[in-house]
């Protein structure tokens, strides 16, 4: 028993130091920028990469054979949770830290020259552009938030009726949702700048005005989420215990009462759901708004100042601002307050949901 | 024994997970990348892996779609001459170029050579590329991008023009003569006369003149409005781009000229079109033969001969021209550059991007740039004239020095898609006058210049 303790104890601490030499290696190759290659026939195999991953391997590994029983579960969960933890870290936190240090910078994509500090931060409340955006993407978000889950609803009722080809409208109010943003942009451009001002013989296109042009980003919105809300309440709605609506079908219920006093309360959790999908959504709406009108749309005076983005919500302003404008350094500062705002929003969102969803 | 297993087999992924990766370290010299790099190797740059394993190859990295296809063979044609390889990679139609290489950069998967679109885009690039002065092709040719410092950093491979391009044979017919264009009033005379033609012409509408902002605002904000900045001046002069990029300001008499002749093609223009309007309909509906007149420039004669070649065989493959755009009296130049240019990085393999770059400018590849891809040659050495409908008028203006340069290429670059774009639809739409455009334009230009 103590003779194979200690062996493992020396397998482990060969494993432990050779990784440790290994991961070194790679990482003084990759600062110093020599590259050992090995030539086998035809093929070149840099030894960097192979270094690094050999390294955390035997790392790993050494870390098995730790000869310890009260620590073994704890070393074996954090072997097994570790690929995942460092997919999370490289893809989401690292990334998110870097950001964040970038909108203290001018960085332009490539390079930065200075640390800005919160400058960055104070000039985009001086920009009557992005104020604009902002402010336009609350409306768009609180307008789309109501109509969306409203004629989701109602859709949904709708397809929960025992009219005949239900099958056929529920597929067919779902269908805009499995088209592209992009795509679907384009269907529309071409519907409201061909179709519609023929058919209306107008002068020119919705989309070459503001107010009209918000509205049918709105429309277009509309048309594409509507359907895919749609199915989450008619799952919803299909949950609704059976035996419920029987006992108040017996003591004489009208239809509208069971709707408003059993289904709705009883689905209250969807709502929850349906209401925070709308709204995430509605506010990174980026897609159809950028391949309808790209923002455009004449603001005449806002802030002392004429506005050509009249149309332009925070998403495409954040996105223009990094690469027409090639400021990725204010466009990450941009982006850090849209994240703020978003994960506030949510946050607040849900914890009122949740409460109403108790007291029911 | 069990666990063991399973050691092996989670070192068996891992080692087959490395393999994918390691073909990325081999590049000859990844660029020195920001704090954002990641230890792990890029499955993402796997790809690329194959061009990068031969040390001796070259990438190319073009941002005009259009020529993708001839730039391939010229590529060919190096390789059967000298024996080197050069990667073509076209992107283009829409694709975001400069973020595109941003992105290359982040990855260390930088091309040798790359495509830039004025000093905006090259400020990205700075202390990044190669000055060319010492290079033979640079001694051939007055196109090439010279940045502030006096070093030839950008490759002229084509030239274009703007200037307002005309229906030949349309004209003819309605008896107006294209020489005699050349102001304000001869202009108005012209339009008014093929006006009162349009039915017996068969035409839809005078000028093919498109404003919507959305889609075309690189028409109006940059091309358009480039011949207020440049019309009619010497290839240096830059008076009224200075005026503009100093102190923000616009000279509110030459503007208000061009604004009248805006609103003259906002007049004339095909309604369906003005606003409404996308490029494909108004290049299709030149070459239909819908229009006597268009607003763009030499570029669209690759589209008439080959995406619309059947409208355009229809309407009896009409022969083109350019007059300028004589918003005042005295005007008599078309706008001629290099809309973009090709850089050498400076990390990458340079002596072989120089050389292609030198047999590019060569007879061999002139022949296939100028043939293949219907650019108008920037050197004075090449011979070869493009089969295309606007090579011709582009070279006679060359030829008789009546060329101003593309000074708009320095403004800021979104002064067009986020400024005053919206400001010429809005102008089309009727909801300004010739007044309030001038003053709107001149409200906004401070903004983003001054």
């Amino acid at each position: 028993m103590n003779d194979n303790n200690s062996s493992k104890k020396i397998l482990s601490l060969v494993l432990l130091l050779l990784g440790a030499v290994l991961m070194v290696a790679a990482l003084w190759m990759d600062i110093t920028k020599t590259y050992l290659v090995v030539n086998m026939g035809s093929v070149k195999i840099a030894l960097r990469g192979l270094f690094l991953v050999l390294g955390a391997l035997l790392i790993l590994a050494g870390l098995y054979y730790i000869p310890t029983v009260l620590h073994h579960r704890a070393i074996i969960n954090f072997i097994f949770l570790f690929p995942l933890l460092f997919t999370f870290a490289v893809t989401v936190i690292i990334p998110m830290f870097v950001g964040v240090f970038y909108s203290f910078t001018d960085w332009n994509g490539v390079s930065y020259t200075r640390m800005v500090g919160f400058e960055n931060y104070a000039a985009m409340f001086k920009e009557p552009a992005f104020i604009w955006s902002l402010l336009l993407t609350v409306l768009f978000v609180v307008i789309n938030m109501i109509m969306v889950n409203l004629v989701a609803f109602l859709l949904a009722l709708l397809c929960t009726t025992k009219l005949k080809g239900v099958g056929f409208f529920r597929a067919a109010y779902f269908l805009p949702n499995l088209i592209g943003g992009i795509v679907l942009g384009y269907i529309w451009q071409f519907i409201f700048s061909n179709v519609l001002t023929k058919l209306l013989n107008s002068p020119h296109s919705a989309l070459a005005t503001t107010n009209t042009a918000f509205i049918a980003i709105i429309v277009v919105y509309i048309w594409q989420y509507a359907g895919y809300i749609m199915l989450i309440y008619i799952n919803g709605l299909a949950t609704v215990p059976k035996d419920v609506l029987e006992a108040a079908q017996i003591d004489g219920a009208s239809d509208m009462k069971t709707l408003f006093e059993i289904k709705i309360p009883m689905i209250a959790a969807t709502f929850t759901i349906c209401t925070f999908l709308t709204l995430t959504s509605a506010f990174k709406q980026f897609d159809v708004n950028l391949a309808l009108t790209n923002g455009v749309g004449t603001v005449r005076n806002f802030m002392g100042a004429r506005l050509s983005n009249g149309t332009q919500m925070i998403a495409l302003n954040i996105y223009n601002t990094a690469f027409a404008r090639d400021q990725y350094g204010y466009a990450q500062a941009k982006a850090i307050l849209f994240f703020i705002i978003l994960a506030c929003v949510s946050l607040v969102q849900v914890r009122i949901s949740n409460k109403k969803e108790v007291e029911m | 024994m069990k666990k063991f297993l399973a050691v092996v087999l989670a070192l068996a992924m891992v080692a087959a997970l490395a393999a994918c990766g390691v073909s990325t370290e081999t590049s000859s010299a990844p660029a020195e990348t920001p704090a954002a790099e990641t230890q792990t190797p890029s499955s993402e740059a796997a790809p690329a892996a194959e061009t990068t394993t031969t040390s001796t190859g070259i990438r190319l990295f073009n941002g005009k779609i259009e020529i993708a296809e001839p730039l391939n063979h010229a590529a060919e044609a190096y390789e059967a001459a000298t024996g080197k390889h050069v990667e073509v990679e076209s992107l283009g139609g829409g694709v975001d170029l400069q973020a595109t290489l941003k992105q290359y950069y982040q990855a260390g998967n930088m091309p040798e050579i790359f495509v830039f679109e004025g000093a905006p885009d090259l400020a990205n690039w700075s202390g990044m590329v190669v000055d060319m002065a010492d290079q033979a092709w640079a001694a051939d040719t007055d196109a090439a991008f010279v940045d502030e410092t006096g070093a030839v950093v950008g490759f002229p491979y084509t030239t274009e023009a703007i200037g307002l391009a005309y229906n030949k044979s349309i004209l003819e017919k309605a008896g107006v003569d294209p020489a005699s264009i050349t102001g304000p009033a001869s202009m108005k005379a012209a339009f008014e006369a093929i006006d009162a033609k349009k039915d017996e012409l068969g035409i839809t509408a005078v000028i093919g003149y498109c404003a919507n902002a959305t889609e075309l605002y690189w028409s109006t904000g940059q091309h358009l409005f480039g011949q207020y900045l440049d019309a009619g001046l010497a290839r240096d002069d830059t008076t009224y781009f200075d005026l503009m990029m100093n102190e923000g300001k616009l000279d509110t008499e030459r503007f208000t000229h061009f604004a009248e002749m805006v609103d003259l093609f906002n007049q004339y223009s095909d309604p369906a079109l003005l606003i409404s309007g996308n490029y494909d309909m108004q290049v299709s509906g030149f070459a239909a033969g819908k229009y006597a007149f268009v607003t763009q420039g030499s570029w669209i004669g690759s589209s008439l001969t080959n995406q619309y070649k059947d409208q355009y065989a229809a309407a009896g493959n009409f022969e083109c021209g350019y007059v300028p755009y004589c918003f005042e009296d005295g005007i008599d130049t078309i706008l001629t550059n290099a809309p973009s240019h090709w850089a050498v990085y400076k990390d990458g393999n340079v002596a072989e991007a120089e050389e292609f770059l030198n047999w590019i400018a060569g007879p061999e590849g002139q022949a296939i740039m100028v043939q293949e891809a219907g650019c108008v040659s920037p050197f004075k050495s090449c011979t070869v004239v493009a089969n295309d409908p606007f090579a011709g008028p582009v070279s006679e203006y060359a030829a008789a020095g009546k060329t101003s340069a593309w000074h708009w290429m320095g403004q800021p670059s979104n002064m067009a898609q986020d400024g005053t774009g919206a400001i010429f639809q809005d102008f089309a739409m009727g909801t300004e006058t010739v007044e309030s455009f001038v003053e709107a334009m001149a409200s906004v230009i401070p903004t983003y210049c001054g």
